[in-house]
This record gives C-alpha cells, structure tokens and sequence, in this order.
C-alpha cells in the first residue's frame, strides 16, 4: 500500500513559511479530492488548503500554531487516486516521508551563518537591499563587518540578525537599541513587511504543568498572532527589567473644567479632547526634566541610551488583544493637534488598520485603564522602555483643602520603571511633576 | 482678444443594455443568433468554474500563483465575441473567458499558470497572443499590431484589453496616442475593476470616468456596465465596424468589480469591506445572463444543469491533460526559455543559452563545480 504525502506549497509568491490555523481532518479520515484538510496563514492572507488526493489520511505531521516551511510534509494519505503535480518540484510524491520540524529556538537557527569578518575588497560597496542597508543604520551595525550569505555575498536579514546576536561582536558594535528578536511582522497589522515569522519561545524553559484533565473538562486554546507577540513581550519584561512601582494622585478638577469647556470645539476639528492628550503633553514636559524615564539600558555596551525624541506609546485595548501605537514627537505638537491624532490612531487600531511603522519608534507608554475602571494599577514597562504610566479611573472625592472638606476630581496614578536606571525618589519626583502639571493646566502651558 | 471657450467632443456616454434585475432594453438589444448567445453564456460559465477549481489546485501547489478573473467574463467574452477569429485579440491576464472563447484549451492556459512557456502558444487558426502580465505593455504592442494592419492594407482590427491601473502607466498614453494619430483599428477595452491590487479607482483617477481619457486623444470613448455581456457586445461591435472603416480606435470602459483578490497571493479582507463585495456580487453578469436567455426561452433550468455537468467533465479532463503534459520531461527543459521569444535567436541570448546548457551540464557532472561556476557568473553581471 502506497502513501501519498502532501507538502506546504509556495502559496503566494515567495512565501517561506505559513502558520497552521487549523487541520481539518483527522488521521483514519477518508478524504474526497479538493475537501479543505488545512488552513494556513502566511504573510499575505489565510487560505484554505484542499486535499490534492481522494483517499485516506494517514499520518498528520502538524499541528494547529505549528509555523512550517514551503516544502514540509504536511499530511499523508494512503488508498488515493494518485494525482501526478504539475510543478517542477513536485509537491505530492510517494516517497518516505520527513516529517514537517517548526522553526529552532531563534539562537539556534541565527547561529549557523557566518559572524566573521567578510574577505571583501577595499572600497566596494557591500551588497545589500536598501531595506538591509536602512535595518543596518537603525541597528547601528556596520555592513562591512558583515559576510553576506546570499547570492554574491549579498547580505540578507538574516546575517544582520545573527550578527545582532553574536556575543563577540555585542561589544564592538554599538545598537541604538538592543535586538528583541522581534523581526516578526504580526498578521494583526495591516500594510505589514514580507518578513518570515520566526517562532519566539515563549518563556527559556517551559515549566512541567500538571494534568488539568484529571480534575474536570478543559480546552486547548493555541497562543496565536497578537496573543503570543504580547506573551513574548511581557515574558521579556518581567525576566530583564527590575520593575519598580509607586503611585500618585492628581487633582484635575481645574483640567476636567477645561477639557470639558473645550471639548465641543475639538471635537469640530475632528479630534477628541481626553484626558490622555493632557496626559501626553504632561509626561513630554515631565521626560524633559527627567531623561532617564526616556531611555534604555545597553547591557551589551554599559549604557543608558537617553533617547532626545519623545515618542510616546499609547497602549489600545482591541478584540484581538493589546496594542501600543505610539505618537510622534509629543512635545512639538499642539493638544488640538495630539487630539485630532490620538482619535485616528485609536480608531486604526481598534480596526485593524494600523500600519507596522505607527508601532514601532516608542519611548516611553502611557496606558489609561480609566474608561474601563479601577482605583489603580501596576503597569509593565513596555520593553526596552525604562518606564511606564498608567491611568486609573478618575471620580469625585471628598478630600480636604484648606483645611475645608471639598469634592474634587481626583485621578489615581502609578509608574513602573527600570530600577536599574533609576531610582525609587526619582521615579516619585518624576510622577509628582506629571501629577502637579495636570493639576495646574496653566502651568501645562506654561512648561510645554 | 477675448478668451474664447474651446468646443470639444466631450459627450461621453454610458452604456447598459441588460441590468441587474435582468430587465432588458428592447431598443438598444443586439442582434446575436441562439447559437451565439449559448456560446457566450457558455464560455462565460467554463471561465467562472475553471476559475474555482484553479484556486484550488493553486492551494495544493499545482499551478502557481494566478490572478482570478470572477467579475470580468462579461467584457471579455462580450468584446471577443465582436471579433472575428482572423482579427487580432491582444488580452492582459484577466480575460481567461475570453481566451477560452477565441479557442485557446483550458490545458494550454494551465500549463500557462503552471509556469510553462508552452502555455503561452496560442492555438492555429487565431490571431491571439498569450496573456501579457506587465501592466499595459500589451497596449504598445496592439497600437503596433494595428498601425501594421494598416500600413498592409489588411481590413482587421486589433482588440486588447487593460485595466484601470494601467490607465495610470505611460504605456497606456502612448499607445492610445499612437493608435489615434495614425488612425489604428485598435478597440481599447478597460476591465475597470475599481482596484489596482489594492489601490481603489479613487485613487488612481481624478475625472469622473476614465471613457473621457478619450477626449484628449480625439477618438469615441463609452463607458459601459461590465456586468452587461450584450453592452459590452454592442459597444465593441460599433467600435469594430468603425475601425474596419478606416475610422480609427475607440475606448471602452466596462465598469465591473473585482470580486475576489487580485491574485492567489492577495488577501482583498485588508482593504475593503465584504458590504462592498456583496453588493457587487449581486450584479454578477453571469445571474443576469442566465435569466436573460431563460426569459427568452433560450436555455431553460435543466438545459442549465446539463452545461454544468459537461463543464465539471471538462474541466476535469484538462486538468489531467495538463498534469500529463506537465510530467513531460522534455517540457521540463529550462533551455526552453530561449527558443520561443525570437523567430531567430539573437547573439547575446545564444550567449546566454550555452552559458546554461554548461552549467546544467556540469551540474549533472558534480555539485562543487555548480556553486563555483554561478558565483563566477553572477559576479561578472554587471
């Protein structure tokens, strides 16, 4: 008996890899030609894989979340109607079947190419794409140290991030930023770069579970997409930043009367007067006085990377999970301006619609829990941020002025950051400067 | 020295014959024997199943990538059904119902789609050329066609077809110029499917229809509904007789929509709404086709279902005509790649060509000397 086996095909054109969304059929499965047996999503679009064959499935090599390459075996059947492939590589054979492998722990995989110094000639310019040439200056990596792995000697992504990651050379190379191993587009974001995925693990060591079925029903759910880009995150938040938190309280009830009284007026130029806006101009004003809330630790190198823009992240609940769309250049814009901005940004990323670009560039994050609830919080800082705000719902409060009991709107504040950069009275003095700048919007004015 | 308005033929029409609810024009209906009506609907139908299950065989990697062609069978077939077999029929890459129409085998544009150059012979007895996936490059080549034509003497006209993302090419301007200053028998037809991938008409045009782009080149231009085969027909018709005349070309715009992604690599969910898609889906040409001819008792229900069934059969008997010609060694040779562009090979391409044959010589010979010898080559390229 003869078994057939199926492999990923290149679904679009250059397409590496795709993720399995779902296997439709199980092993023993008499499938019919042209029945959906997988869904897949690759870097353009989710499709849907009918079976080449009529027959009976076999054996299936993949699972739902597996990220396989063009070329792995998918699935085998037996009993089928051979159909021969057209292609020049055939995608369907009868051959013994290698099972389909996901992708190496990212070190593994990056470590194979080669990190010495290439053998080039003087003065020639080194072979790369002007997207490599772009990566090499934000990375601050130097092309010629480079031996490019492609055709020619071009150097590829690849080579970059291997070379990123090289412990010899982490000391001679200076990185603006350091390599998060986030080179994956995230299918969420529309307009997205063709990059292939890489499959980061989630935590170092995955730590032994006990069997929850012992106990009663339970459900698998695969961490996909958004939800495993943040699983990442805060698995490198929580394991490389020191976090510390503390917390504040602000008396906006003057900035509430003047958001209020203005509001209508924004709202005609198409942006909306929240209380983040003021936020935003608040902390820009605040990261001025105290940059190393504005900056990121270089364990490689033994620097604090002090960052002279103001890119501030704003972190948007949407269906699919958290996203942090960042502005700008807070501290060059106007609050009318920041309003119109944040409403559309927001907007975008509620739908889906937010392009790469707007995400990334972020110095520091503001997340307000506010419209939802809650007296406080203690945010993670956004890595390799050093720092982060986070926003609790503001209420009216009875509280004591002069000596007089007055009812006044009080927002409950709090700040996570890098204690490796900085310190607890710092991080208070910097809150309180937030704190008393929405406090006393003319001094809102005033300092920004 | 006043300033003076200009006159300029600017009456540009829009066209519709047969409309969504299949209500008819009387006055303006064509006259097309039963026979010729059956052939339409026909190709029409072949193109929209063929179509579906080469998504799927693309899906299973065995063609390649290929751009669907759901929503244009009515311009395609419409305006190919204008032409006679010995007049000249120059498509882009969408007007796969068309091509079927003029005689090309299902098998021979498979082969096409599965990346064979085999696929690109067009059948004896028409004058085609293959699909042509440089945007409006095929323009030039019509213009060229049909400036020769006249230069000959010879009375056929040139039919090439684009779409509205190439109206933004310069091809598109020098071949409409060309084609009017010397007065070509060439029918511009433009699949305005209202997206350049994924790029909307709005943003690849200004003016309110691209049939008036024919103003500036001082020849007729119409605009007419896309999903409307006996419009589009009519429209090409009078074109035809115009251009056979010595009249000049025509532009043609049938608006339709492009109801699936642009290609197998294109996911159309990022950039419009699936409201939009199904208004437009609703308008589908084939829906209206279908009651047209039933109204006039042209093919009925179970007439219908047996089509159905004798285009599954031939769509399955190309497809396996195909994957027997594809398993063919001899059409598996890449030296292919040179015979078929030239009537005779030019020096470099012989160059070229032997390069190759050495290469895939001592490929055969031992895996070392390959990699050595494509460095060499490909440090050499300038």
């Amino acid at each position: 008996m003869k078994s057939t086996e199926f492999r990923l095909p290149d679904l679009g054109e250059g397409i590496h890899e795709a993720e399995v969304l779902d296997v439709k059929v199980k092993e023993g499965d008499q499938v019919v030609e042209d029945q959906p047996i997988f869904e897949v999503e690759t870097d353009k679009a989710v499709v849907e894989i009918p079976s080449p064959v009529a027959g009976v499935v076999e054996k299936i090599y993949v699972k739902v979340a597996d990220i396989i390459k063009v070329g792995d075996v998918m699935i085998t059947f037996v009993d089928s109607a051979i159909v021969s492939a057209a292609g020049r590589q055939p995608i369907v054979s009868q051959s013994e079947p290698t099972p389909a492998s996901t992708q190496q722990p990212h070190g593994a995989t990056t470590a194979t190419t080669a990190t010495t110094a290439p053998d080039r000639s003087p003065g020639c310019p080194v072979p790369a794409t002007p997207a490599i040439r772009k990566l090499a200056r934000e990375l601050r990596i130097d092309l010629n140290l480079i031996a490019g792995s492609g055709p020619s000697g071009r150097v590829l992504k690849e080579d970059l991030v291997s070379f990123g990651h090289a412990p010899a050379q982490a000391t001679s190379v200076k990185q603006q930023a350091p390599y998060n191993g986030q080179w994956q587009r995230d299918p969420d974001v529309h307009g997205g770069t063709t990059e292939p995925i890489r499959v980061e693990p989630i935590t170092a060591q995955p730590v032994e579970l006990p069997d929850f079925a012992r106990y009663g029903p339970i459900e698998r759910i695969p961490l996909r997409s958004l939800r495993r880009k943040i699983a990442v995150n805060m698995t490198q938040s929580w394991t490389h930043i020191p976090r510390v938190s503390s917390f504040d309280e602000a008396d906006i009830t003057l900035l509430e009367s003047l958001r209020q009284k203005h509001e209508t007026s924004i709202l005609k130029n198409g942006g909306k007067l929240t209380l983040t806006v003021f936020a935003l101009k608040a902390v820009a004003a605040a990261l001025k006085l105290f940059g190393q809330f504005n900056s990121s630790l270089d364990v490689a190198t033994g620097e604090i990377v002090l960052k002279r823009y103001y890119n501030i992240g704003l972190a948007v609940a949407t269906s699919r999970g958290l996203i942090v769309p960042v502005i700008r250049n807070v501290d060059t814009k106007g609050v009318s301006e920041l309003a119109s901005e944040l409403n559309v940004i927001a907007q975008k990323t509620r739908a889906g619609k937010i392009d790469l670009e707007t995400l990334q560039g972020g110095t520091f994050t503001i997340t307000n829990l506010g419209p939802i609830g809650g007296t406080g919080m203690v945010p993670m800082v956004n890595f390799p941020e050093s720092a982060i705000i986070g926003m609790a719902r503001s209420v009216q409060k009875p509280v004591v002025r002069n000596g007089n009991i007055e009812i006044r709107w009080i927002l409950p504040l709090a700040i996570s950051f890098d204690h490796r950069i900085a310190d607890g009275a710092e991080a208070a003095m910097f809150l309180r400067h937030v704190a008393s700048l929405l406090e006393d919007p003319l001094q809102l004015l005033v300092e920004v | 020295m006043p300033r003076t308005p200009i006159q300029l033929p600017t009456n540009i029409e829009y066209l519709s014959i047969l409309d969504e609810n299949a209500q008819i024009d009387k006055q303006l209906e064509p006259i097309l024997s039963t026979a010729d009506l059956k052939r339409m609907y026909h190709f029409m139908l072949l193109a929209r199943r063929a179509d579906e299950r080469m998504l799927k065989l693309q899906r299973q990697g065995r063609i390649g990538t290929f751009p669907q062609s759901l929503g244009h069978e009515a311009i395609s077939v419409g305006a190919a059904s204008a032409i006679g077999s010995s007049d000249w029929h120059v498509p882009a890459y969408r007007e796969f119902s068309g091509m079927l129409l003029r005689g090309w085998p299902l098998e021979t544009l498979l082969l096409y789609w599965g990346g064979f150059e085999e696929g690109a012979r067009p059948p004896d007895g028409v004058n085609d050329l293959p699909y042509c996936v440089p945007v409006a490059s095929q323009l030039l080549h019509a213009t060229g066609i049909g400036m020769a034509m006249k230069i000959a003497g010879d009375k056929k006209v040139v039919l090439t077809f684009f779409g509205d993302g190439s109206s933004s090419e310069g091809d598109f301007h020098e071949a409409l110029n060309f084609a009017s200053v010397f007065q070509a028998p060439v029918i511009f037809v433009c699949q305005n499917n209202q997206f350049a991938i994924s790029v909307p008409l709005s943003r690849q045009m200004h003016c309110a229809t691209l049939a008036q782009r024919a103003v500036s080149y001082g020849i007729p231009g119409i605009r007419v509904d896309g999903n409307d085969i006996l419009a589009v027909y009519a429209a090409t018709k009078e074109a035809v007789d115009r251009a056979r005349q010595g009249l000049g070309p025509t532009l043609i715009e049938g608006l339709t929509y492009r109801t699936t992604a642009h290609t197998t690599s294109d996911d159309p969910k990022k950039y419009r709404s699936p409201e939009e898609e199904q208004l437009w889906s609703s308008r589908d040409a084939l829906i209206r086709f279908r009651r047209y001819l039933a109204d006039r008792g042209i093919m009925d229900e179970s007439a219908r279902i047996s089509l159905e069934a004798e285009i599954e059969q031939e769509i399955k008997e190309a497809v396996r005509k195909f994957e027997e010609a594809a398993g063919d060694k001899e059409l598996l040779n890449p030296l292919h790649m040179f015979d078929y562009l030239y009537a005779e090979t030019p020096e470099f391409l012989e160059r070229q060509r032997n390069e190759l044959q050495q290469f895939l010589a001592s490929r055969s010979a031992g895996p070392g000397r390959m990699e050595a010898k494509s460095g060499e080559s490909a440090g050499r390229d300038p």
